[in-house]
Parts: structure tokens; C-alpha cells; sequence
């Protein structure tokens, strides 16, 4: 094997891991920089003037630890809400003969093609009526009306490759429907279910629309909203962003960093 | 303790309409206490739905099933006292041998330690002790088949309920497991009711067999009187291997009173079948390869050539075909006598003939004597 061939594939991931990771490198290295020397040339790659003052500004002077708060409660909501209901939907529909069963599983896709801002409007003028405005509850019930169908129809499919004879030994075994779905199916659909909890976490941790619309109140700003003030405030403040960026950015890395495992094996399982 | 089986007119459609499927039709038939019953037939013949029915997994669109004195029709599956093994073997993969097996006295609420005892128990008269650690995937397919067993026995249920267990296994293992199941049949006391659509399985494992087709049981015996008395031409065809041969005949009328003519040869029918035959003109001559005998050709004998000639080993499949386009399969002893394409006879006793109505199928005589 010629040299090429052996070393070729990595020069080529080296190209690629600078091309992914060197904006998050320069966003941490921002952080970390004072702001009088944020903007003074020569910029450089590499500096050691390091300094904590941006994060101790963004989280004492702003109120950066509120929205994020905020959006953490949403977000948790969103998670649980969303794995409990399209577990059962998506079990609902792979065990249960109803009539309408496709139209309702092709139904709930569709519903996911509409554009978030077209949804955001009539929910603003219904959570108006049943002040639900600025409420964890109303933010949360927005983000699922997001992300359930597509929730839905990944655990639909999930559950088509669980074997039903899984659970019927199950139940012979005496155990009732709902044991048998937690303790054989449910193991069966983890991959499935993580995706479900990773997809919803995303939608909500992102969503700038809903919560723009629906949380006029300051104190009930998300993450997105929230940071999307400090540019209007203070002029733009680039140090203190990048640190905030770097801390939103925190909750996504350790929720791929410790899910990755059951992910991956859940791709070797349905390859 | 085992528990007898009884279904009263079972009935099992599947869907609506033009696409509904008639399952199961009219099934009635009583499974003894400690009986090890087959039900055995082609794919998609209702042996499975019965099965299922047995175990509360299906609803009957129609008619009863009793457990002793009890009716459990409606019941469902969790308050029948049965066991089941599946055709896909179906163990648990997030669990250990050890929790698969136990699974069940888990559910029943026995104390840790008491689960821990049976386990060990059942897995040491299934040879499974050193693999209590492992997880299914970890298994061959031999041990997760005993360990699906395992799982089934240790509740000790009424009626143990099998489907297909052996398919999933090659054919050598199934011969190790076919024993397994007798002994298991043995030792255990419960009634087992077995589907399989292997005949091998059905005729050496069974008290009795069930044949069935179309949704249908053709005939409820002992292995040796399916074999010996088949009801119909489908159960003399299907069991038995090779297949019984079956050959259009015409009955003629001769000097010496009924005759069949058999592909030119005339086999005289004693007087005590003139009755069932009166008024037939055509009749199906079952004959099992077996029973027919390779000799040279002779002007009073059927006589065709050899097509094919298959060695087995002690044996040869012999093919031999007619003038008139018949073929005929023969199970003659190996060698290099009558090669392809030679000039044979055949020669074969009246008592191994079976008679069949041509159209319904229906048994007239196993045997001209």
C-alpha cells in the first residue's frame, strides 16, 4: 500500500476537523478575551491574554442566567412531554388497528411541513385568550406543536422493528400490556427514544419564533430572545456574546457527548 | 398438572369483505391431559391461528375453548395458565439468560432467592448453567432456542404452547432438539401442544397429529394411523417422504369380477371392495415409493423408463416415466442397476395400494387384500 493510500484519508479528516472545529475554537478564544483587546491588531490565533471578565460581566450584569433558566425549563418540558407522547402514539400505531390510522400517520407529517411563523400567530391569539402568554406551559405546548409529529413518526418506525413476539412472550409470561412496553419494548426502542429527546431538546433550545412571539415579558426570555437584546442594549458587545455563546452551546455538547454511545449503537443496531 | 385442551366449532377470519381471510373453519377436537398434540400442514393452513387462539393472542370470530372445565375464550393471555415458545425464538436482548429465563417469577412476585434456585435448576437440565451471565446475542442458535425453553418451563404452566420452535435452527440441531423435547415431554407434566409444518417433527414426536389444510383439520390420529389409514389423498401426499405417488386409474369390469387398471396392468379387486367401488369408473392408486420395487420389464407388468436417477446414500430416488407421460418416484436400493434412461418394471404388492375417490379425495380402501 503506497503512502498515499495510508495517510491520504487522514490529511483529508485533518482539512475537515480545522474546517468544523476552528470556529468554535475562535468563539472559545473570544470568550477568554479582555474586550480592549478584542479589537486591537495584530490578530492573532493564538493569544494568552486571558481573562474572565466577559463571563463575569454576562452573568452578574445582564441577565443571562434568567433566560437561561427559561430555556432550560422549556426545554426539559419539551423532552419529557414529547418522549411520553410519541412513545405511546408511535406504539398506538404500530399495535393498535384503528380506523383512519394512516390518514392520522401521514396527517401528522404534513403538519410538520407548516412553517414554525405559521403556526406562531394563531397560537399567539389562542394562548392570548387563555392567558397562556408567558407561561412555561404555553411556550412548552408551542415547541411540542413543533416537534411531536416528527417525534411521532420517528417512534412509528422505531417500533415497526421491534418484534411484536417480544412482547407476546411477555405477556405469557404474565406480564400486563403496559409492563410488557416498559420492560420489553421500551429497552428495544432506546435509540429511538434518545433521538426523540435530542430532536426535541434542539427545537426548543433554538426556537427564536415562538418565543419572541409568545413571551413579551422579560423575565420569561429564552435563551435566543435573550441574547438577541444584548445586540440593541449595548451596542454589540462581541466578547460578552462569544461568552454567552459558549455557554448556550454547553448543554447541546454534553447531551451529544454522553448520548453519543447509545446513538451509535443504535445505528449498528438498525444497520 | 396438566389440563385438557378442548375447542368447540372455532372460527378465525381475518379483515372485511372481498380481502377477508377464513383462518380457521369449524375446528372442534379435544387435546388430553400430558398430551403432546401436533397440529401440522402447508403455510398459512391455520395451524398458527389456532396456536394463537389457544394462547389468547387472537380473538375466535366464533365458537369456544375450554381448559379443563374452564372457559377461557375471552381470557386474556396473562390469566391463562400457558407458556409459549415462539418461531423467532423471541428472548428478551437487554436481559441475561438468568433474567430471561426467571422473566416469569419476576411477574409472579417470587422472593430474589427463590427465582435465583429455579433458575439454576431448569438451566442445569437444559445444560445452560455456565451461560447464565450472557445475553441472548452471546448464544448460538441451539442455546437461545433452550433458553426460550427454559423461559416456558419454569412456571411450571398447564399447557405449554409451541410454535414452530425448531425452524430457526439447521437441520442437525432439530434432530438434537427433537429429543430434547421428548425427554422434556416426559419430565415435565403438561399438556404440550406443538405446530410445526414439518411431518418429521409431527410424526416422531407426537400422541397425536392433527393435519391440517385450508383452515381445515383433515384428520385427528396417532402418527402410525396417519401414516397407515390417511383420510384423504392431501395427508397420504403430505405425510410420509418421499411423497406417496398418485396415479389416475379406471375401473373395468372383467371375468373375474372388478378390476383396476393401473398404467396397463390389471389388479383384481377381491370382492370385499365391489360395493365402495360400484358405479366408479375412475379412481387415484396412492403407492408410496417405498412400497414399489425396480425389476426388469415383462409384457404383464408396468414398464416405463428411468428419467432420473437421485443417490441418497443406502438409497436411490428413482424417476421412471410411463409411455403415456406418468411419472412415478420409486425408493430402490443404491446401485448401478436400470441407469437413466433404461428399461424397467415395476412391480409392487396389491396390499400397498391405496384407493382415493378422484374427485373428493376421500379414502376408499388402504390396501387391496
Amino acid at each position: 500500500m503506497s503512502r498515499l493510500q495510508l495517510y491520504g484519508p487522514f490529511a483529508l479528516l485533518l482539512v475537515v476537523l480545522v474546517l468544523v472545529a476552528f470556529p468554535f475554537y475562535w468563539m472559545v478564544l473570544s470568550s477568554f478575551t479582555p474586550k480592549e483587546a478584542l479589537f486591537r491588531p495584530p490578530y492573532q490565533f493564538f493569544r494568552l491574554d486571558f481573562s474572565l471578565g466577559n463571563y463575569r460581566e454576562l452573568l452578574f450584569a445582564t441577565e443571562f442566567l434568567r433566560y437561561f433558566a427559561n430555556s432550560l425549563i422549556a426545554a426539559v418540558g419539551a423532552i419529557v412531554l414529547n418522549v411520553v407522547a410519541a412513545t405511546l402514539a408511535g406504539y398506538g400505531l404500530t399495535r393498535f388497528a384503528f380506523p383512519g390510522k394512516k390518514t392520522f400517520a401521514f396527517g401528522t407529517l404534513f403538519s410538520y411541513m407548516f412553517p414554525p411563523m405559521l403556526m406562531a400567530i394563531p397560537l399567539y391569539i389562542l394562548f392570548s385568550a387563555l392567558q397562556m402568554r408567558n407561561t412555561y406551559t404555553g411556550l412548552i405546548l408551542a415547541h411540542m406543536a413543533i416537534s411531536l409529529p416528527l417525534n411521532i413518526w420517528l417512534m412509528w418506525q422505531y417500533f415497526q422493528i421491534v418484534p411484536p413476539s417480544l412482547e407476546e412472550a411477555a405477556w405469557v409470561s404474565g406480564a400486563s400490556r403496559l409492563r410488557a412496553l416498559r420492560q420489553v419494548c421500551l429497552p428495544s426502542a432506546r435509540p429511538g427514544i434518545l433521538s426523540v429527546a435530542i430532536f426535541s431538546f434542539a427545537l426548543s433550545w433554538n426556537d427564536f419564533t415562538f418565543a419572541f412571539l409568545l413571551q413579551t415579558d422579560r423575565h420569561m426570555f429564552t435563551l435566543p430572545v435573550g441574547l438577541a437584546t444584548f445586540v440593541e442594549q449595548t451596542g454589540v458587545h462581541w466578547g460578552m456574546v462569544m461568552a454567552a455563546a459558549v455557554l448556550v452551546s454547553m448543554p447541546t455538547f454534553l447531551l451529544v457527548f454522553f448520548l453519543q454511545r447509545y446513538l451509535l449503537s443504535g445505528l449498528r443496531t438498525a444497520g | 398438572m396438566a389440563i385438557s385442551v378442548r375447542l368447540e366449532h372455532l372460527d378465525k377470519r381475518f379483515g372485511r369483505g372481498a380481502r377477508a381471510v377464513h383462518a380457521v373453519r369449524d375446528l372442534s377436537l379435544e387435546i388430553g391431559e400430558r398430551e403432546l398434540f401436533t397440529f401440522v400442514g402447508p403455510s398459512g393452513c391455520g395451524k398458527t391461528t389456532t396456536l394463537r387462539m389457544i394462547a389468547g393472542l387472537e380473538t375466535p370470530t366464533a365458537g369456544r375453548i375450554w381448559f379443563g372445565g374452564t372457559e377461557v375464550t375471552t381470557q386474556p393471555p396473562q390469566k391463562r395458565d400457558i407458556a409459549m415458545v415462539f418461531q423467532d425464538i423471541a428472548l428478551f436482548p437487554y436481559m441475561t439468560v438468568r433474567q430471561n429465563i426467571g422473566y416469569p417469577l419476576r411477574i409472579a412476585a417470587l422472593p430474589r432467592p427463590r427465582v435465583d434456585e429455579k433458575v439454576e435448576r431448569v438451566a442445569a437440565t437444559l445444560g445452560l448453567s455456565d451461560k447464565l451471565a450472557m445475553k441472548p446475542g452471546q448464544l448460538s442458535g441451539g442455546q437461545q432456542q433452550r433458553v426460550a425453553i427454559g423461559r416456558a418451563i419454569i412456571k411450571e404452566p398447564k399447557v405449554l404452547l409451541m410454535d414452530e420452535p425448531l425452524s430457526a435452527l439447521d437441520a442437525r440441531l432439530r434432530a438434537e432438539m427433537r429429543t430434547e423435547i421428548l425427554r422434556l415431554h416426559r419430565e415435565i407434566s403438561a399438556t404440550i401442544i406443538y405446530v410445526t409444518h414439518d411431518q418429521i417433527e409431527a410424526m416422531t414426536m407426537s400422541t397425536r397429529v392433527a393435519v391440517m389444510d385450508q383452515g381445515r383439520a383433515l384428520q385427528i390420529d396417532p402418527p402410525r394411523t396417519i401414516f397407515r389409514r390417511p383420510a384423504d389423498m392431501t395427508v397420504a401426499t403430505f405425510i410420509g417422504t418421499p411423497a406417496m405417488n398418485i396415479i389416475r386409474a379406471s375401473v373395468v369390469a372383467t371375468p373375474g369380477g372388478l378390476a383396476i387398471d393401473l398404467l396397463g396392468q390389471q389388479v383384481p379387486l377381491p370382492p370385499r371392495h365391489h360395493a365402495a367401488l360400484q358405479g366408479l369408473k375412475r379412481v387415484a392408486v396412492g403407492v408410496r415409493p417405498h412400497a414399489l420395487r425396480l425389476v426388469m420389464p415383462a409384457p404383464d407388468r408396468i414398464t416405463g423408463r428411468v428419467f432420473l436417477r437421485e443417490p441418497l446414500g443406502l438409497e436411490d430416488e428413482v424417476l421412471v416415466e410411463m409411455a403415456n407421460g406418468t411419472q412415478v418416484k420409486v425408493v430402490a436400493a443404491a446401485g448401478e442397476e436400470f441407469p437413466e434412461r433404461a428399461a424397467v418394471g415395476l412391480d409392487f404388492a396389491p396390499a400397498d395400494l391405496y384407493l382415493f375417490h378422484s374427485e373428493s379425495g376421500g379414502a376408499i380402501c388402504h390396501g387391496i387384500a
